[in-house]
């Protein structure tokens, strides 16, 4: 936290009634009796990048809600980020939409399987997912690794897989993939937010 | 139907950067009194909102006369602007000298309104009052201490204070100006901002500029950030229940100070010094709350506890 120059005015009931509104002569005493009629509700404006395509437009989120644990939070109305340098509040027609997006009933909200010969998806948990992409993965590299060239140059070359990683990651999670799919050897990598 | 194809040139472009300043209109009290007065119509301080309409027509007519003293001449300003300070301090120099002159004109014209009998015998005393009296409540009014102010005469000597600084404000360019290298505070005048204003118009769309409490200059800061602290964590808004969405505060939870937010797409006509009184209701209630206001409004000046 930066301290300013700036300085703090308490506006309370004992202020204005000692205010100069009232030493004009001017009534507050309607308006202190006002406040207790009513409430305060909060919101927030978050900023965050649209997840659809490599330009990476910056977005303002506003969600109803104060974060506290019994109420639930509920994202409002999504526009373009006027301070953002790619697109200065502008959106494209599907950028538009992603309030739609966010709360669309059709939404995947957990992982599902279909496998090969199968002609339907199946709901599996979180943990059963993960195990199942790393063993096939696993597989794969044990049976098609390359650890050395014909003519015996040592490589790391995993070239029977590919990555496809998302738009909105940020340098740090960037980073990370990176280090992760190099270290197996996978050469067919890409990034869809590679701007 | 024959629908009409717009040419090249005709729609507004967008600005290439964002404009960091905008200087004051030279109309700005005007859209103020009308302001007061639109507002003043079922407001709890409705009376006093009156009053500060009649004050606000005062502010423009003595505006529009001319032949204000000015705050720093062209040298001053040079020298302020290599030191990266504000052009027209508010604050350090001497008050400009025959501003009492102004505050003098601005009582007269205002005792020629009419206004309820308490309030024209204050005006009629405070003709009287000596300028070394006046000029000491204006240093402390400008240096924004307020423990020492008469409180029924400092919305009236503002009023002065604020007619001459927007009139040079007014004749100043960006490039006088310079780079705004801090911006919780007025980059022309080095006074605190009044509120916040989300603009509309395709050169502003969705910015936002803190609006000064003096000088009604307005510059750039970007959205969801505290104007005090700079924190752009814990930021949020809160507003009367069933509101229009037009006015809310930005409140920090790490300084836990806010500055009031106003939506110009909810409310076209909003002027930020009549719009912030109209909703005194919202600060009593955020005081509450624990915040504490890092605004000032020179209408309004709070009694000591």
């Amino acid at each position: 936290m930066q301290v300013t120059r700036r300085r703090f005015f308490r506006v309370c009931a004992n202020g204005v009634a000692g205010s100069s509104l009232a030493l004009m002569g001017f009534s507050p005493g309607e308006a202190l009796a006002e406040t207790r009629h009513f409430k305060l509700t909060r919101s927030t404006e978050t900023r965050n990048t649209c997840p659809y395509c490599s330009v990476g437009c910056g977005i303002l989120m506003y969600s109803l809600g104060d974060r506290s644990k019994n109420v639930r939070s509920r994202i409002i109305h999504i526009e373009g980020d006027p301070d953002h340098p790619v697109n200065r509040g502008t959106l494209c027609p599907k950028g538009a939409g992603l309030l739609d997006f966010v709360h669309s009933p059709n939404r995947l909200t957990h992982p599902e399987v279909r496998e090969p010969g199968g002609k339907e998806w199946k709901r599996i948990g979180w943990d059963e997912a993960f195990d199942r992409i790393t063993k096939l993965m696993k597989d794969d590299r044990d049976a098609n690794f390359i650890a050395k060239t014909d003519d015996g140059l040592t490589v790391n070359r995993w070239l029977t897989t590919g990555f496809l990683a998302a738009s909105a990651s940020s340098n740090e999670s960037g980073y990370v993939t990176h280090k992760v799919v190099r270290a197996l050897g996978m050469t067919a990598f890409d990034n869809q937010a590679r701007v | 139907m024959s629908s009409r194809i717009l040419q090249p040139g005709e729609i507004e472009q967008p600005a290439s950067a964002i404009p960091e300043l905008r200087l004051p209109a030279v109309d700005v009290f005007d859209s103020r009194a009308a302001r007061f007065r639109a507002l003043a119509a079922g407001n709890t301080i409705g009376a006093c909102l009156g009053f500060l309409a009649q004050v606000a027509d005062a502010q423009q007519s003595i505006l529009q006369a001319g032949s204000l003293p000015r705050v720093a001449d062209a040298a001053q300003r040079e020298q302020a602007s290599r030191a990266g300070m504000p052009p027209l301090p508010a604050q350090g120099a001497a008050r400009p000298p025959g501003w009492t002159r102004v505050f003098r004109s601005l009582l007269e014209d205002l005792s020629r309104q009419a206004l309820p009998q308490k309030l024209s015998a204050q005006l009629a005393a405070l003709m009287h009052s000596e300028d070394a009296w006046l000029d000491q409540q204006a240093a402390n009014i400008l240096a924004a201490r307020h423990e020492q102010l008469d409180l029924a005469a400092a919305p009236l000597i503002a009023a002065a204070l604020q007619v001459i600084w927007t009139a040079q404000a007014a004749t100043l360019t960006p490039a006088e100006v310079g780079p705004i290298l801090q911006r919780s505070l007025c980059p022309v005048c080095g006074s605190h901002p009044v509120a916040s204003v989300v603009r509309i118009g395709a050169e502003v769309s969705g910015y936002r500029y803190l609006h000064c409490s003096l000088c009604n200059t307005e510059w750039h800061l970007v959205r969801v950030k505290c104007s005090n602290c700079e924190s752009t964590k814990n930021i949020d808004y809160r507003e009367i229940e069933g509101g229009a969405g037009a006015i809310k505060a930005e409140c920090c939870g790490e300084c836990r100070s806010y500055l009031k937010q106003f939506y110009q797409e909810k409310a076209p006509e909003l002027d930020p010094v009549a719009d912030d009184l109209a909703s005194l209701t919202l600060d009593l209630l955020l005081d509450e709350q624990g915040f504490a206001r890092s605004g000032t409004n020179l209408m309004l000046f709070q009694g000591t506890e």
